[in-house]
């Protein structure tokens, strides 16, 4: 398969402290990848990276095997990478379908002097865009709340609201931050086959951070582990789960001995049901 | 009846002594007493002796205390004994400020000490007219009377009021009445139809064909300059506004219009004497360069340089007209004569009644581009800019480049103002581009209502037009400015038209959409 984004040895350093050290990371088209790691381990700074606020020191970011580090932000937003916030930062004053309209900005090509003189291209472009919009409001169920502020909408339509956003770029690339932070169960669930309809419907690869275990167990094709910046761990969510400096990044030096106990009582226990 | 609370009594009654002796101080007692001689008709006071409509005007002020104090939210609504014994408590703190007011000043003007070498407004004539005429206590006492009687009227007044249920019923339903009529679908289809649409434009074009022409030099005066600031508002709205960039130097890109302007039209310092419209589109476009210029190098940063920057420019460029150096270019301080006029087909169009049809023309455009630029990609790529600008970027937005095409649009409005004015006038100095002008504008767009159109000509209005109008308190300008800023502040924060987003997704049925929800 096609490798639609690649870092190579990726660092970031803010005076002493190394957010990012060295990461290689490689993501194949059309797949799910989880970041995960303790908090502070520098997951939303790859992401800041990968979506151009920050230039990595060292190190190359490849885009269907372009160099893209370095390009400012709103290039990278144009050639297909569309993002989310960890804490959601949608245009407040603005209304929901406004959001999406200003998310479809890079897909449209009609400039200020079209708008004033109306010409064909300005009205043709803002009645498919309007139309574009309307239809992603309702793929993310949000249809009927278009015209209210966004700061008025609910906690989890604003959530989807900013990935309606995100998608009104037509993005081959997805960054979701933590897109089910403060969620219940019901929502969560909600929210995974959303992602995963989002990959399978509309063929966009998607990387996502993400805290919530079951979430990323469920979804992820692919986890990479990020503790003080270094890439600990790679692999298949089975690998994961087991593998031993992941346990110990989450639970401390101890948290292998715990979780091998923990791994046997569960044994006993199924041995003395069955 | 043990928590009785006066609170509100005593607080009402404080204000309204601070504000008649502010007002006595200020000499605002004798303008108060003209604005209500005019009010009810008699101006001159004809057949009136001013002392008895200043006891209307005291009145007035004594009905609105009490119903001040009875009517603050802490005060049970149903109870009648609260709202009675605060608005007496409110008469009585502001009867005894009038009795101080009185006796003190009055005896002052008996022993002959003239309390105008400390405060210049107070003249014998206002404490006369504050006395009714009468001898210190017995004109104190006469306002203590009145500020006790009225105060209580007016706590059992906007008591009844709140209490009466048929009263309120009325207001409800009149109010319910003119909502379901506005909102009905008739009434909807109607407005949103075409015929409908282009008869009221029509009806508008009649009146402002119309108008100018009846009204008088005055009048086009007066609006002429309102039409001048309504169009640097809509200018500083695109920046300042939409783009949430805040430009405190608006001013220097309306002198670089104004003056790039006259320099070509008038016969000193250079006798050019280019055609009024040539020159017009050259002093626009000079202006949008400099806007341009000036955004070149600092729109990339966030934050609050582009106000400092062409807060530095606009004094810059008044103190270099200002000079001598460049007299021999610019006209130096004594500015620049006979400004060329418009000229239609050879015939010069210089009335003031032409000039208000050209004004009208130039705002209409204006209104008219602004209007569409609003909704459109730019408009809302600006609107995004001003809201949250990393996200902004984050979503294909340029920046850098919105941000200066902004500021060059503006500009370019501020330039096609500022040669009105210089061609209206015939004259253009560096007087005319004093940094009050900047404020004035920043204010108009702020009190009309950030973001909104409407606004501004509402905005341009109060703070250009009304104070014309009001000529009797022109020295009561500011006052009246800050009293209009705290109410603003208070009552409507966003201004008073506020900007309303589009609803996209159910264009139409907006009126029916939002009775379903």
């Amino acid at each position: 398969m096609a490798i639609c984004i690649e870092t190579r040895n990726v660092s970031k350093i803010f005076g002493g402290l190394t957010a990012v050290n060295d990461v290689n990371l490689v993501v194949e088209d059309k797949s799910i990848t989880s970041i995960i790691g303790p908090n502070g381990a520098g997951k939303t700074t790859l992401f800041n990276c990968i979506s151009g606020y920050y230039t990595p020191e060292i190190g190359q970011i490849l885009y269907n095997g372009n160099e893209i580090h370095g390009l400012p932000t709103f290039t990278i937003a144009s050639i297909g990478i569309s993002r989310t916030y960890q804490n959601i930062r949608l245009f407040s004053e603005m209304t929901a379908i406004e959001n999406i309209m200003v998310g479809q900005h890079p897909q449209q090509k009609n400039i200020w002097i079209d708008s004033m003189l109306a010409t064909k291209r300005h009205r043709t472009e803002y009645s498919a865009t309007v139309e574009e919009a309307r239809k992603l409001l309702k793929f993310v169920g949000l249809e009927g709340l278009g015209d209210h502020l966004a700061k008025n909408l609910p906690y989890g339509a604003q959530r989807r609201l900013e990935i309606a956003r995100a998608l009104g770029n037509k993005p081959k690339l997805l960054l979701l931050d933590e897109p089910t932070a403060g969620m219940n169960p019901q929502e969560t669930g909600h929210m995974t086959s959303f992602i995963r309809s989002l990959r399978d419907d509309l063929g966009i690869t998607i990387i996502l951070i993400e805290h919530d275990m079951r979430v990323v167990m469920d979804i992820s094709d692919q986890i990479a582990v990020l503790d003080y910046g270094e890439k600990i761990a790679e692999g298949k969510p089975k690998d994961i789960q087991s593998n031993q400096r992941v346990i110990e990044a989450y639970l401390g030096p101890g948290g292998s001995v715990l979780t091998q106990k923990y791994q046997q009582r569960k044994k006993l226990r199924h041995d003395a049901k069955s | 009846m043990s928590n009785l609370s006066l609170k509100n009594g005593r607080n009402a009654g404080i204000v309204f002594g601070i504000i008649i002796l502010i007002m006595f101080s200020t000499g605002f007692t004798l303008i108060g007493n003209q604005l209500v001689a005019k009010l009810i008709g008699n101006e001159g006071f004809k057949g009136l002796d001013q002392f008895k409509v200043f006891v209307i005007f005291m009145v007035l002020m004594g009905l609105w205390n009490g119903s001040t104090a009875a009517r603050k939210p802490a005060i049970a609504k149903d109870e009648m004994m609260p709202a009675i014994a605060n608005g007496l408590v409110a008469g009585l703190v502001f009867g005894v400020f009038s009795l101080v007011i009185s006796v003190f000043f009055g005896t002052m003007l008996i022993i002959k000490v003239d309390i105008r070498n400390y405060l210049v407004n107070i003249s014998p004539e206002s404490t006369k007219l504050f006395l009714f005429d009468q001898t210190p206590v017995l004109g104190g006492a006469y306002h203590f009377g009145i500020a006790l009687i009225t105060s209580f009227a007016g706590a059992f007044l906007a008591h009844f009021t709140r209490t009466n249920q048929s009263l309120r019923n009325f207001i409800a339903n009149s109010k319910r009445s003119v909502s379901d009529f506005s909102g009905s679908p008739k009434v909807v289809s109607t407005v949103n139809n075409q015929y409908f649409k282009i008869a009221s434009y029509l009806v508008l074009a009649a009146l402002l064909i119309i108008i100018p022409r009846q009204w008088g030099s005055y009048w086009n005066y007066v609006f002429g300059t309102v039409g001048i600031y309504v169009l640097l508002g809509l200018g500083l709205n695109i920046i300042t506004g939409w783009a949430g960039q805040l430009v405190i130097g608006y001013v220097a890109f309306f002198a670089v219009g104004a003056y790039s302007f006259s320099l070509l039209t008038s016969p000193a310092p250079h006798n050019l004497m280019w055609n009024f419209w040539i020159a017009l589109a050259v002093g626009v476009v000079a202006a949008a360069v400099s806007g341009l210029l000036i955004g070149l190098p600092i729109l990339n940063l966030r934050g609050d340089y582009l106000a400092i920057v062409t807060l530095g420019l606009a004094e810059i460029i008044r103190i270099l007209l200002k000079s001598d150096m460049l007299t021999d270019f610019t006209g130096g301080p004594r500015g620049l004569q006979k400004v060329g006029g418009p000229t239609l087909l050879g015939n010069s169009i210089t009335s003031d009644i032409d000039f208000m049809y050209l004004i009208i023309i130039a705002v209409l455009v204006v209104t008219f581009f602004a209007y569409r630029l609003q909704n459109s990609r730019t408009g809302k790529a600006w609107y995004a800019i001003n809201l949250d600008e990393t996200v902004a970027r984050a979503t294909g937005i340029n920046a850098y480049s919105s941000k200066l095409l902004a500021l060059t649009l503006s500009a370019a409005v501020a330039g096609l103002a500022g040669a009105l004015f210089a061609s209206r006038n015939q004259f253009t100095g560096p007087d005319d581009h004093a940094l009050m002008v900047s404020i004035n504008v920043i204010c108009l767009v702020i009190v009309g209502g950030i973001g909104n159109i409407p606004g501004i000509f509402l905005g341009a209005f109060a703070l250009k037009g009304l104070p014309e109008i009001l000529r009797e308190i022109e020295n009561y300008r500011l006052l009246v400015f800050g009293v209009l800023l705290i109410v603003m502040m208070r009552i409507r924060p966003e201004g008073f038209l506020p900007s309303q987003r589009p609803k996209l997704e159910h264009p139409i049925d907006l009126a029916k959409s939002g009775k379903e929800e």
